[in-house]
């Protein structure tokens, strides 16, 4: 198979990888001999937990699944999603918690866009499929 | 992965460990930690918790949270682009990287942390940091000395001064000319009145008129433009009356007049009722001008008799219609916001009636009238003509909403003013601040918009390591993890377990907070019984010991037992790979 040979700036820039790799024993051309791969398809954590089969196995080998933790058993501390502080109160209309007096009315304020975004990062959004 | 190595690589033999665990040994080999002990190693996108007894990890007693270093800048970078949406573009993935690395630290306890912050304590004004972006104040205009305003108040004079002279010598010239065209004219007439008459034509050819009234009429024009470039009052009558002499053929009836005599006739008839219309109009005009004089008459009649009572009157007035056009307003923009968060939101149902105002409603029932009105299954909306005034009605509606309030604003503006006058104590009402988030926008940008303040931030994000639910994830923080480790691990012995805590070393990267033994202490200590001796010490380099670790133990003698080639890889196939397990102490 023909090697195409690669102009020398662009071997000195350093954006594409160059075409034969020393210490490679197979070269992509020879695994990809149509060109380049289309979509390098890296499989997803699911795809690969999915494929291993862990319920195949006796479940007292720790494996990569029967090693995670478990939820926590401590009283869960909730905190003001806009300033960080104690936050012994919620708004029912956004699902925000809040402090004090002065962040509730920050919150009224808030466009619908913000409030999803601070529901987002404690996974609280209102997600539509 | 050992496919890919063997085939790809050609590599000779592997060996595979687990990170924790090989900077354990590194730790223990450099007595940092005993042979008993517990690793924690807080990561990038995991934290793992691995026992060690006998210098071997029990991985039956391990346990993984998938919190790591990538959620806390994460969390950090949306809170900061939340909290300062102006200078969202500020913060990428590696400045608020080095931001956390930099300024991040665990507060020993969190909930007195935030007080500290809360009641804004001097402690907590230290350990907050502020951030000055780039800013360059606009250039400021003074406000102009006493001399400059005079000096620029005499410049203007200078000016004006110039313009009229300009304007006086540009009038007087134009008198001038006017004037002489008049006795041109003037002159014109005379020899016209020696001619005789079959001779008129031919004389006036030369000059380009072609009758005596059409001198005549130029004549009077320009005595007419003379009389204004003077300042004359120009007499109303005399267009008049020279109107009155063009309407000549507006009485006789048409079938008297020839073609052309009817074409003057329409025109005259048309200019006739045009001076009409603006007699009209101007009569109007006057009528409402004695109109609104008679009203103003008698309003001050009544004040004078009884001001109590019509402040008070006036008052009523004017509180009834500021609220009508602020419930109106609130209406409006109700239901424009409203449905605007609806549009916004990814939700497509625009159909929530409890937010629609009542001009919104009526339309959705137009609209879905008319899609169900027809025969079942088929759309046939737009066949008929009628169908089409549908659009009609739903602007009308619009339209009404709008015409209404400027006729209540003028209303309510007049009585406003009449009370500024009469009433010392009326203070206007302000406009409400419907948008409070529009003010603070129009006053200038100052130097403190373009700082970033970290406060709160610098402990709340570490803090997620702790407690995962501020992110969504439903599991245990590292300080619990210790616990969850040595109860999975299930052995009996408690002095094994007492020797474990005297020895947790805490590896990764994620571990170089400041302040997390101390937390991690405070937290295992909460979990084990009272007494127990606890001892936590962080790895010599937390990021890079892993690596030491494995490469000390490549080098070591006794490797070459550890590994597999690739031949043991093709014999023993998948299976025994699964139970492949390192020995750590060679």
């Amino acid at each position: 198979m023909k090697v195409k040979k690669m102009e020398a700036e662009v071997v000195d820039a350093e954006l594409v990888l160059p075409n034969y790799l020393s210490f490679k024993r197979i070269q992509m051309y020879d695994k990809y001999p149509k060109g380049q791969s289309r979509g390098r398809h890296w499989k997803h954590l699911k795809q690969i937990i999915q494929a291993e089969n862990y319920q195949n196995y006796p479940p007292d080998e720790p494996n990569y699944v029967n090693i995670e933790s478990p939820p926590s058993m401590h009283p869960c501390k909730r905190i003001c999603d806009i300033t960080g502080y104690e936050a012994p109160y919620y708004d029912p209309k956004t699902n925000l918690r809040y402090a004090n007096t002065d962040v509730f009315k920050m919150i009224r304020s808030l466009p619908n866009e913000s409030v999803q975004r601070y529901l987002g990062m404690r996974n609280a959004a209102v997600v539509l499929k | 992965m050992a496919e890919l190595l063997f085939e790809t690589y050609g590599v000779p033999s592997i060996a595979f460990g687990v990170d924790a665990a090989f900077s354990y040994k590194y730790n223990q080999q450099r007595s940092v930690c005993d042979k008993d002990g517990l690793a924690m190693c807080p990561g990038f996108a995991t934290t793992h918790v691995i026992p060690f007894v006998d210098g071997e990890p029990i991985y039956k007693g391990s346990c993984r949270t998938n919190i790591g270093g990538f959620h806390v800048t994460d969390y950090f970078q949306r809170l900061l682009s939340l909290k300062y949406p102006y200078h969202m573009a500020r913060f990428t993935w590696e400045k608020v990287e080095d931001l956390k690395m930099e300024h991040c630290y665990v507060a020993q306890d969190y909930v007195s942390e935030a007080r500290l912050f809360l009641k804004g304590a001097k402690e907590a004004e230290e350990k907050t940091k502020m951030w000055q972006l780039p800013w360059v104040p606009p250039p400021v205009e003074e406000p102009p000395s006493e001399e400059e305003i005079a000096r620029k108040a005499a410049i203007r004079e200078k000016q004006g001064q110039r313009l009229r002279e300009m304007a006086e010598a540009k009038r007087s010239s134009k008198i001038n000319e006017l004037e002489n065209e008049l006795r041109g004219l003037e002159f014109l007439l005379n020899q016209l009145g020696h001619v005789q008459e079959s001779d008129v034509r031919s004389f006036l050819a030369e000059t380009g008129y072609v009758s005596r009234q059409e001198v005549e009429s130029a004549r009077s024009k320009v005595v007419q433009s003379l009389r204004k470039q003077k300042g004359e009052q120009t007499e109303i009558e005399k267009p008049d009356a020279a109107s009155n002499e063009k309407y000549t053929l507006i009485n006789i009836p048409d079938d008297m007049l020839t073609a052309e005599q009817l074409v003057e006739k329409r025109k005259q008839l048309s200019i006739k009722s045009m001076s009409d219309g603006r007699q009209r109009l101007k009569q109007k005009r006057y009528e409402e001008e004695l109109e609104r004089e008679r009203k103003q008459q008698l309003e001050e009649e009544r004040r004078l008799e009884n001001p109590e009572l019509y402040l008070e009157q006036l008052r009523a007035k004017y509180k009834d219609l500021s609220e009508k056009i602020d419930q109106r307003k609130r209406l409006k923009t109700n239901g424009g916001s409203s449905t605007n968060g609806n549009g916004n939101s990814l939700t497509g149902s625009v159909g929530r009636g409890e937010r629609l105002s009542a001009a919104q409603r009526e339309r959705m029932r137009l609209l879905t009238t008319a899609a169900f009105d027809r025969g079942k299954g088929e759309d046939t909306f737009g066949a008929k003509d009628e169908d089409w005034q549908l659009y009609k009605l739903m602007s009308k509606d619009n339209d009404d909403d709008d015409d209404e309030p400027d006729e209540d604003n003028t209303e309510l503006a007049r009585i406003s003013s009449r009370l500024q006058d009469l009433d010392p104590t009326f203070v206007p009402k302000v406009e409400s601040s419907s948008q409070p988030a529009e003010a603070p926008r129009i006053r200038p940008l100052t130097k403190e918009d373009f700082q970033i303040v970290f406060g709160v931030e610098r402990f709340r994000c570490p803090e997620i390591l702790f407690s995962p639910n501020w992110i969504g994830v439903d599991q245990v923080g590292l300080d619990e993890m210790a616990g969850v480790s040595m109860r999975r691990l299930s052995c009996k012995d408690e002095k094994l377990e007492q020797r474990m805590t005297n020895s947790i070393l805490v590896t990764g990267g994620s571990s170089l907070f400041p302040g997390i033994i101390e937390r991690l202490e405070a937290g295992i200590r909460m979990i084990r019984p009272c007494g127990s001796p606890i001892k936590i010490v962080r790895a010599l380099d937390p990021v890079m010991d892993a690596w030491r670790g494995a490469s000390a133990y490549a080098s070591a003698p006794g490797f070459h037992t550890q590994t597999f080639t690739r031949m043991d890889y093709y014999e023993k196939g998948e299976d025994w790979l699964r139970s492949y397990q390192l020995k750590y102490s060679l």
